[in-house]
C-alpha cells in the first residue's frame, strides 16, 4: 500500500512538472497567416522566432548590433558585392528533413528574387539591394548585392529572410517541382522551420501551438507546449490572467498596471517598444497641402502631458526619428519636432486656414491608448483653433486620397534608420505608394547617400538632412515609444529582450523559465 | 374660454390616472419624468463642457474616495473628462436617439400597416412578407451590417434605430386596421362614398392610436437597449460624443480600477429602461379592457 502511494505521488509530481512545462499565452491578436517572408506587422512579429531561424543571429540581450553564428557559422566578403556564408552542418527543420544550400537559396530568393507578390512588397521596402543567393556547395553559400551594402550582417538577420524548407514548401500546391504562389499561400498556414518550437495548430486569427522541437539544433526549449490564444478585449485578458486561464498576457494598458501589481500572484513586465507609435498626415489632401497646416497640426501636439497622462512618464517622447538601439546612427541631438502652441497659431494664420474640419482615422482597439490618445490630441488642436473630429474605423484608410490624418506605427524592423523611418518613408516606399508623401528627386539623392554611404558620419549628415526635410514638409509626427506591457503569473519568469525587434514572444532558452516546474 | 373650461378636465385625466396607479407605476413615473427633466435641463445643470479634457485629472473618483478633484462629483473619466456632465449629455443625447427612432418607426411601420390593413392583396403580402423576412433576422446583425457600410454617424445611427421597430408597428396596425373595417361605421362611411384616403385618415386611425402609444412606449426602451449595445460595441455614436450606452462601452475596460465610469450611465440605463417598460405595460394595461380590471 505504501508502495503504490509513493508510486502514485511520484507519478503526480511528474504530471505536474510536465504541465508545468506548458503555458498558455492570452493575446489581444493572433496572425490570420505564418510566414515570416511577407509579414511585417506588429502582431506578426509575436510568433516567428520561436519557429524559425536567420543565417546570422543576435545577442538579444543587448541593444548592441552583437551578432551571432545561428544557421550560418560563419561569413566573410569574397568581394565588395558578394558574402558567402558557411552553413551550420547537422540542422534539421521540424518535418525531419535536413538543412542544406538549397533551402537558404530558396530562401533566400523567394525574396531576393520575389515573384509572390506579398513577398514582392517585403523585398522592395527593405531588400531591394539584394541581388541574388546562389548554392557554392550542400553547405555554403554566396549572397550577391547590386551596390555595396553598408548592412550585411542586419539585413541578414532579418525575420523576412528566415529560412523555410523547399522540398516542403514547393510540394503543397501544385507542381511539387516549382514553387508557386498557391505553395506561399499553404506555407503560411503550415509553416515550418528549423527553430526550436514546430507549430502543431494554427487555428488563423485565434490559436498558435508551439510544440518542442526535440530536433533543434541549438540548446533546447525550455518549454513542452506554449499555446497563444486570442483574447481581444483588455479586461478578458485580465480576467483570464487572475483565473488562471492564461499565464501570461499581452498589450496590457498604463491603466491596468496597477490592478494587476496589486495582485500577490501577478506582475507585469514591460519596456518602452522599439517602435513609434506615429500621426501620418496625408500631404496630397487639398485641406493640409499647405505644409505649414500640418506643421501647426503637429506644432500643437504637447507629447510631453500625452506620455504623462496616458503612459505614467514611462514612454520616450523622442525629438526626431531616432532610437537608441541604432547605436553609431543614433542622433537624439537633432530637434525635428516640437511643441509650440504660439507657432502653430501663427502657421495658421499665414496659411489661411478656414475651419476646415479635419478628420483623425484611428482603430478601436488596435494601438494601445490608441483612441484616447486621438481624442486628446483633436483637444490639443481645438487649443490652436483647429477644429478636428475623431473617426473610429477598423479600416486601414492610409491608401485613401480622402485620408487626412491618423495613427499609425513606424517599427524598428532592424537596428538602424533605414529599418524604421528608412522603410516607411523611402521614395517609392509604402508611404509613397499609398499617394499621402511625396518625395522628388533631391529627396531621393539624399535618401541614396543616407542608405548606401560606407561612412557612418556620411550616413548621419543624411539622414539629419532628411530630418530637416520632414521638418519643413511634415508627413508624420512620431509621437512616442508605447510602453508596452505584459502581464503573467508569479512563477513565469519572462521579459521582453531589449535586442528584438517589437513584440517578439521569445520562449528560446534562456528567454522563460518556470519557477514551479 | 376654451383653455378654462378644458383644464379642470386634463387635471382630473391625470389625477385619475394617478389614483389608479399602483406604487411600482408610480415610482416609474417619478423616475422617468425626474430623467427626461434630467435630459432637457442637461445643458443648464451640468457642471462642465462634456467634452473637456483635462489629462492631468483622469480618472480621479467621485466625491467622498481618497484623491477626489472637487467639482467633480462622480469622478472624472479616462481623459478627465467630467462623469456627471457627460453623463447628463449622454441621456440626453440617448433619448433624442430613443425618440426620434420609435418615431421613425412608428410612421414607417404605422404606414405600411395602415396600407396593408386598407389595400389588400399584393400589397398586403408584400409589405407582410417584409415584416417576416425583418423578424427572422436577428436586428442587431442587421444594424451591424448597416453600420459597417455606412459608417457610424449620426444619421446613420438614427436611421438604424427607426427601422428597428417597425415591423412590430405594421403588425399591429394591420391587425386593427382589418378590425376595424369590418364595424358598421366603415361600412356606412364606404356607402357614403367616402374616398379611401379620408376613411383611413379619418376613422380608422383615431381607432388605433391607442395600441400604436403603447407600442411606442414598449420600443422606446427596446431602442435604448439597441442604442447601448451598439454604442457598447464601437458601432454606436462615435467619440467624443457621449450617449449612455458608449460611456459603459468605452467604460469596460476600467471596471475593475475606475468603476464610477460605468455605473452611473449602467444606472440610468436601467433606470430608463425600467421606468419606460412600466409606464408602456401600464399603458397597455389601462388600453385594453380585458386587462384593465386586474
Amino acid at each position: 500500500m505504501k508502495a503504490l502511494l509513493t508510486t502514485t505521488a511520484a507519478l503526480a509530481c511528474l504530471a505536474t512538472g510536465a504541465l508545468a512545462q506548458q503555458i498558455t499565452v492570452g493575446a489581444a491578436n493572433v496572425s490570420s497567416y505564418l510566414d515570416p517572408g511577407r509579414d511585417h506587422s506588429n502582431v506578426g512579429s509575436q510568433f516567428y522566432y520561436n519557429t524559425f531561424d536567420t543565417l546570422i543571429g543576435k545577442n538579444h540581450d543587448s541593444i548592441e548590433a552583437d551578432w551571432q553564428p545561428a544557421l550560418a557559422t560563419e561569413w566573410t566578403m569574397i568581394d565588395p558585392l558578394t558574402m558567402e556564408l558557411k552553413l551550420r552542418e547537422g540542422v534539421t527543420f521540424q518535418n525531419g528533413e535536413d538543412m542544406t544550400a538549397d533551402d537558404v537559396v530558396f530562401s533566400l530568393n523567394r525574396m531576393y528574387q520575389a515573384t509572390f507578390p506579398p513577398y514582392q512588397v517585403r523585398s522592395k521596402d527593405r531588400l531591394a539591394n539584394f541581388a541574388e543567393a546562389i548554392k557554392v556547395d550542400d553547405y555554403t553559400v554566396q549572397v550577391k548585392v547590386e551596390r555595396e551594402e553598408p548592412l550585411w550582417e542586419t539585413l541578414l538577420n532579418l525575420q523576412q529572410v528566415m529560412i523555410i524548407p523547399e522540398d516542403y514548401t514547393k510540394a503543397l500546391s501544385g507542381d511539387p517541382q516549382v514553387a508557386e504562389d498557391g505553395d506561399f499561400e499553404a506555407f503560411s498556414l503550415a509553416p515550418v522551420g528549423t527553430g526550436p518550437y514546430a507549430v502543431s495548430e494554427f487555428v488563423p486569427g485565434e490559436k498558435v501551438v508551439y510544440t518542442r522541437y526535440d530536433g533543434f539544433w541549438g540548446d533546447k526549449a525550455p518549454l513542452e507546449q506554449a499555446t497563444v490564444i486570442r483574447i481581444p478585449e483588455t479586461a478578458s485578458r485580465i480576467t483570464a490572467l487572475k483565473t488562471g486561464e492564461a499565464d501570461i498576457i499581452t498589450n496590457v494598458a498604463p491603466d491596468q498596471l496597477g490592478l494587476i501589481d496589486a495582485d500577490a500572484n501577478l506582475k507585469t513586465e514591460g519596456s518602452a517598444t522599439a517602435l513609434f507609435h506615429v500621426m501620418i498626415m496625408n500631404v496630397n489632401h487639398p485641406a493640409l497641402e499647405d505644409p505649414r497646416i500640418r506643421r501647426a497640426l503637429s506644432l500643437a501636439i504637447d507629447r510631453d502631458t500625452l506620455n504623462e497622462a496616458l503612459w505614467y512618464g514611462k514612454a520616450i517622447v523622442p525629438s526626431t526619428h531616432t532610437m537608441a538601439e541604432m547605436g553609431a546612427l543614433h542622433q537624439p541631438d537633432l530637434v525635428t519636432f516640437e511643441y509650440d502652441p504660439a507657432e502653430a497659431k501663427r502657421l495658421l494664420d499665414a496659411a489661411g486656414y478656414d475651419g476646415t474640419e479635419i478628420t483623425f482615422d484611428t482603430d478601436p482597439v488596435y494601438y494601445t491608448n490608441g483612441l484616447l490618445a486621438a481624442q486628446a490630441i483633436v483637444e490639443m488642436w481645438s487649443e490652436v483653433g483647429v477644429k478636428g473630429r475623431v473617426n473610429t474605423t477598423s479600416t486601414w484608410s492610409g491608401s485613401s486620397p480622402d485620408l487626412m490624418v491618423r495613427n499609425w506605427s513606424n517599427p524598428m524592423y532592424f537596428a538602424d534608420p533605414f529599418g524604421s523611418f528608412g522603410v516607411m518613408w523611402a521614395p517609392n516606399g509604402p508611404s509613397e505608394g499609398e499617394g499621402r508623401f511625396n518625395t522628388d528627386a533631391e529627396y531621393a539623392e539624399i535618401w541614396d547617400r543616407f542608405r548606401f554611404s560606407s561612412d557612418v558620419e556620411a550616413r548621419k549628415a543624411a539622414y539629419a538632412e532628411l530630418m530637416e526635410r520632414i521638418k519643413d514638409n511634415p508627413p508624420v509626427l512620431p509621437l512616442y515609444r508605447p510602453y508596452e506591457s505584459w502581464a503573467m503569473r508569479k512563477g513565469v519568469n519572462w521579459a521582453p529582450k531589449p535586442g528584438h525587434i517589437p513584440y517578439v514572444l521569445d520562449f528560446r532558452a534562456g528567454s522563460i523559465s518556470l519557477a514551479d516546474s | 374660454m376654451v383653455d378654462v373650461t378644458q383644464t379642470p378636465v386634463e387635471r382630473g385625466a391625470i389625477a385619475t390616472l394617478w389614483t389608479e396607479a399602483n406604487t411600482i407605476q408610480k415610482i416609474a413615473a417619478l423616475i422617468g419624468l425626474a430623467l427626461v427633466l434630467l435630459a432637457v435641463l442637461a445643458p443648464l445643470i451640468a457642471p462642465f463642457d462634456p467634452l473637456k479634457q483635462s489629462l492631468i485629472a483622469r480618472l480621479r473618483p467621485p466625491v467622498g474616495f481618497e484623491r477626489h478633484k472637487p467639482g467633480f462629483w462622480l469622478g472624472t473619466d479616462e481623459l478627465g473628462r467630467d462623469v456627471l456632465s457627460r453623463s447628463l449629455y449622454g441621456l440626453r443625447l440617448t433619448l433624442m436617439l430613443a425618440l426620434l427612432g420609435a418615431s421613425i418607426g412608428l410612421l414607417l411601420g404605422g404606414t405600411l400597416g395602415l396600407v396593408a390593413g386598407l389595400r389588400r392583396g399584393w400589397t398586403e403580402d408584400a409589405i407582410m412578407g417584409a415584416v417576416d423576412l425583418q423578424i427572422a433576422v436577428p436586428f442587431t446583425l442587421i444594424a451591424l451590417l448597416i453600420l459597417s457600410i455606412f459608417g457610424s454617424t449620426l444619421p446613420v445611427m438614427v436611421a438604424v434605430l427607426g427601422i428597428a421597430g417597425w415591423e412590430q408597428y405594421a403588425r399591429i396596425v394591420r391587425a386593427e386596421v382589418r378590425r376595424i373595417t369590418e364595424l358598421p361605421f366603415i361600412e356606412a362611411a364606404r356607402a357614403s362614398g367616402g374616398p379611401p384616403r379620408y376613411i383611413a385618415l379619418t376613422h380608422v386611425l383615431p381607432n388605433i392610436v391607442s395600441p400604436l402609444v403603447v407600442q411606442f412606449t414598449l420600443a422606446l426602451s427596446n431602442i435604448v437597449i439597441l442604442e447601448s449595445t451598439l454604442s457598447f460595441l464601437g458601432l454606436g455614436v462615435q467619440p467624443p460624443t457621449a450617449t449612455l450606452g458608449s460611456m459603459v462601452g468605452y467604460g469596460r475596460d476600467y471596471m475593475p480600477t475606475a468603476p464610477w465610469m460605468v455605473i452611473v450611465p449602467a444606472l440610468m440605463i436601467i433606470l430608463l429602461t425600467f421606468s419606460v417598460q412600466i409606464l408602456g405595460d401600464w399603458l397597455r394595461d389601462r388600453a385594453d379592457v380585458r386587462l384593465r380590471s386586474r
